[in-house]
């Protein structure tokens, strides 16, 4: 007991942590920035030594290459299938999400409406929706509507499901302390069961808007005249395949704004869910 | 009138607004593995003014009862009856306060407290001079415009208590209403429902697994047994409405507490 408190080490206790690969382990912002930009940069040279690899260019473009085709394209097409595609996506996607609220709200606060909707979604989710472009195509033409409706059936499936979820996870303390204040059955879905959803709805939207996309790439490549996809399909009979890769990039950045944009959404919504 | 309605008016009037009747409460949950009785024949009453506990261990079925009262669970037999009407459903004149995790977390302290008032239709400025009122009893005043997750957890409950008193129920239930807290911010509130109580002459109901709590606040206690839930005593509390702690080093407080913890088992 003499040594107690001299502060000599006689030899060490614990498992020493790892400071870099630490299971839920934090790490600054600075090696958080390094490590995001090391990443951007792999993807990047892997692009270059492919590039390089296949036939020196030709079928797998250099990024100079893909720039420049860019470009061109943003003076001539990319600007009017930019518009042709968002539009379809915004229209599409916003019927979506609005069915995939009113019905995800009721399915998951009322076991009625679940008991009910659960078998035939149970059934129709699992039918690919990109087998459906055919259907489609054949029942409502080529116009806008066909790829519209795709659009919502591609993904209204996701945004039912993911929003009943985030319905369900509302805490019974609340809806049973809304009814103890007074409060029916309407008032508590929208004003509890709704609210509290608000911040699961917008990342429901935030994921499955992918999907969307998907389903309009499809359509696109298959009939269209116009839009992202169809450029694609443009660019493939020609062998444009440095304006093809600027496509895909087009996709990537659009992905990435949307992304941002509904993250900062659900802060401006649900700023009490943050953090 | 016939002698009957008589005898029912005058029934109603002993009971005085808020009177609370449990007669022959029975609930029998029904699951995969059968039938399980949670409550059997439960009598109690609560007369207006009066701060009554229940008092059990856990799987006594003492939140179930609660539930029943304020109307979000519905009894197998038996009927609960306030001020004379009978008990079908939730409303606010059976104001309810959890555990914990109650509060709208996206609405600030003031909306909380306002809810209640709004779905009554109150006026804004009724609204405000109410939750004024409230603010200034639960000491909150301050934090009026703070969000739920800003406060600490005496804080919380303190804003529970308030916004299940704003539309000016004939009972307040409270449901382990301190359970969740710490010692010492649990005596802290236990002595500010005392003032509560003693300053609006509210009528409540609070359930807890907590002797001591159980003798410090209540006038009356009944002592619940488990499976099937029913009750094993009731027991009257010698101590007036202007108790404070000192009355924990009081004789009789200390044979109560060792004869309910005896009753608990």
């Amino acid at each position: 007991m003499t040594l107690t408190g001299s502060g000599v080490a006689s030899g060490t206790r614990g498992r020493r942590q790892p400071q870099l690969l630490r299971v839920f382990g934090p790490i600054d912002l600075r090696m958080r920035v390094a490590l995001g930009v090391a990443g951007v940069a792999s993807v990047f040279a892997l692009w270059l030594v492919g590039a390089a690899a296949f036939a020196g260019g030709s079928l797998i473009p250099t990024p100079g290459a893909t720039w420049t085709a860019f470009w061109d394209q943003w003076h001539t097409t990319l600007r009017g299938d930019l518009a042709a595609s968002s539009y379809r996506i915004l229209v599409g996607y916003t019927i979506s999400v609005a069915i995939g609220i009113v019905l995800g709200m009721a399915m998951g606060a009322m076991r009625s409406v679940e008991a009910f909707f659960e078998p035939p979604m149970g059934f129709l989710r699992y039918i690919p929706a990109t087998a459906l472009v055919p259907v489609f195509l054949l029942l409502l033409g080529i116009d806008e509507t066909p790829k519209i409706w795709l659009i919502v059936v591609g993904t209204v499936f996701f945004n039912i499901l993911m929003m009943a979820d985030a319905a369900r996870a509302v805490p019974r303390e609340l809806v049973n302390a809304a009814y103890t204040l007074g409060a029916g059955q309407w008032t508590v879905l929208r004003r509890v069961v709704f609210r509290h959803s608000v911040p699961g709805i917008v990342d429901a939207a935030r994921v499955n808007l992918a999907a969307a996309w998907l389903m309009l790439v499809v359509a696109e490549l298959l009939a269209a005249n116009n839009g992202l996809g169809f450029g694609v399909e443009r660019a493939h009979r020609f062998h444009a395949f440095p304006a093809m890769f600027a496509l895909l990039m087009v996709f990537g950045i659009i992905g990435l704004v949307s992304d941002l944009l509904l993250r900062a959404l659900r802060g401006r919504l649900a700023p009490w869910a943050e953090g | 009138m016939t002698t009957a309605d008589v005898i029912e008016v005058a029934a109603e009037a002993l009971e005085g607004p808020g009177g609370l009747v449990v007669a022959g409460v029975s609930k029998v949950f029904s699951g995969r593995r059968g039938e399980v009785a949670a409550l059997a024949d439960v009598d109690l009453h609560v007369e207006h003014g009066e701060l009554v506990c229940l008092l059990g261990a856990s799987g006594c079925g003492k939140s179930t009862l609660l539930s029943i009262i304020g109307g979000l669970d519905h009894p197998t037999s038996g009927r609960v009856t306030v001020g004379g009407d009978e008990v079908i459903g939730p409303g606010a004149d059976r104001g309810m306060v959890f555990q914990a995790y109650s509060l709208f977390p996206w609405l600030t302290v003031r909306r909380n407290i306002e809810f209640g008032l709004e779905l009554a239709g109150v006026d804004h400025a009724a609204r405000t001079a109410r939750v004024d009122e409230l603010l200034g009893t639960m000491m909150l005043t301050e934090f009026a415009e703070a969000l739920p997750r800003e406060l600490s957890g005496g804080m919380r409950q303190r804003v529970a208590i308030a916004r299940a008193l704003a539309p000016e129920p004939d009972i307040l239930l409270l449901d382990e209403p301190f359970g969740a807290l710490d010692a010492q911010t649990r005596r802290h509130l236990q002595d500010f429902l005392l003032a509560l109580w003693r300053r609006t002459g509210a009528t409540i109901l609070m359930v807890t697994h907590d002797v001591e709590e159980a003798i410090y606040l209540a006038s009356r206690v009944y002592v619940l047994a488990p499976r099937p839930g029913r009750v094993l005593e009731e027991i009257d509390i010698p101590f007036g409405r202007d108790r404070g702690p000192t009355v924990k080093r009081d004789p009789r407080f200390i044979d109560l507490r060792e004869a309910l913890a005896d009753a608990l088992g």
